[in-house]
């Protein structure tokens, strides 16, 4: 027998599992908080109640939104993002130069939290953000590998959100991802490589795989 | 052999149009998920995942009381430890998590890029809740977890490519003797 938690009521009710508790949180977020275990066990406790049901299928609502924290309570973002020059020096340049900006940082993300996310692919970050610069400087290189592409930006990308998530406290869903996407060079870069990838009829599957939907979106309505 | 940028526009010429000084100033951040608060393009996606019930519907009756079920976690966030393969692209595929592993060295190579990892960077438990089970089972709320958990990497394919390897599973949970299974999304 299963239960289980639905992130979008409207696919559960569609597809009618036996047993399905459904969570107004947002994706990524299926236990609600992170680091609460008291919110975490209501939860999870509420999905295994379903299992006591006679009949089904069922689909419950958790009567619970995520705790609020005010974007004024979050942490502030331990990075503060120098801003160069436009074109006064290379993306090689610019992604080591941010680099070095968050090392600390992310080091120190990983003694709090006793752990990184950081290693898909078995690339350094020094390596992968060497590698991304080269198409953006010099446009008549061949692009790189795309299977390591994925895994390499997605370590990039976790390294840069495990930097911003130095400070203990309650972030924002979404807070660090905004930065990401709005404030460092990588996230420029990414999205320059989605805008290519999009262009061409062939590699567009692979450009949803590069930036999300509403850094897309955040990027076109500026 | 992918074609090269040589091949394309010059990545160059968008620069100015993704430029650092362009980039928008913070706006709201959506932390819901009722489809209602969502953007349009975010709602239709969604919803575009709506699929009828994949055959008849199936239930199995409650049997034992939870204090003596044995119990094993299922997520599809694309969780494994770094010496496992990779998710691909589109993978039906599973990995296996044996109990005895520490959690804290999964990594996460899922394809989406559409939802927040920090929180699963922050505390593991937020989409694979294995300590929050350990901590029921040493309350006695629940009998026993299984050897074994597993993920799945739920993106880019339909439900129903994934019957041949969930058949492979329910089979590998029976012989450890579960009772139900919890299963998380991400």
């Amino acid at each position: 027998m299963t239960t289980g938690i639905s992130l979008v009521r409207e696919n559960a009710a569609s597809m009618q599992p036996p047993r399905m508790l459904w969570v107004s949180f947002p994706l990524g977020y299926p236990l609600g908080k992170p680091g609460d275990a008291g919110f975490q066990h209501q939860v999870i406790r509420h999905s295994l109640q379903l299992l006591d049901h006679p009949a089904g299928p069922v689909l419950e609502d958790f009567p619970l939104d995520v705790p609020q924290v005010g974007l004024d309570q979050a942490p502030a973002c331990p990075v503060s993002f120098a801003k160069p020059k436009l074109d006064d020096t290379t993306w090689r340049v610019k992604l080591a130069n941010e680099l070095l900006l968050l090392k600390p940082w992310y080091e120190l993300s990983r003694r709090r939290r006793g752990r990184t996310t950081v290693g898909v692919c078995a690339s350094s970050i020094d390596e992968i953000l060497e590698r991304i610069s080269i198409c953006l400087d010099h446009p008549e290189e061949a692009l790189p590998d795309l299977k390591w592409f994925k895994y390499a930006i997605e370590d990039a990308k976790a390294y840069y959100t495990e930097s911003l998530i130095a400070q203990p406290g309650d972030y924002l869903p979404g807070q660090v991802q905004q930065q990401l996407w709005g404030e460092t060079v990588l996230g420029e870069a990414l999205i320059s490589y989605y805008e290519y990838f999009n262009q061409h009829p062939k590699l567009e599957p692979f450009a949803r795989l590069v930036a999300s939907r509403q850094s897309i979106s955040n990027a076109k309505d500026k | 052999m992918p074609p090269g940028f040589r091949q394309g526009q010059s990545i160059k010429c968008r620069l100015d149009v993704y430029s650092r000084q362009n980039i928008p100033k913070p706006r709201k951040i959506q932390i819901m998920v009722r489809l209602a608060d969502l953007p349009d393009y975010e709602r239709e996606h969604l919803l575009s995942k709506n699929r009828s019930p994949i055959g008849p519907a199936v239930w199995v009756a409650n049997s034992k009381p939870l204090s003596d079920k044995r119990i094993a976690l299922i997520t599809t966030a694309g969780l494994h430890f770094r010496n496992d393969e990779t998710f691909t692209f589109a993978d039906a595929t599973f990995r296996a998590i044996p109990i005895e592993e520490d959690a804290n060295n999964l990594v996460m190579s899922h394809s989406s890029a559409n939802f927040d990892r920090s929180g699963f960077q922050e505390d593991i438990n937020l989409v694979y809740p294995i300590d929050r089970f350990k901590e029921l089972v040493a309350e006695r709320v629940i009998g026993s977890l299984a050897d074994v958990h597993y993920s799945f990497m739920g993106a880019g394919l339909l439900p129903e490519v994934y019957e041949k390897t969930v058949r492979s599973l329910a089979g590998m949970l029976k012989k450890d003797k579960v009772d139900a299974v919890f299963l998380t999304p991400v």
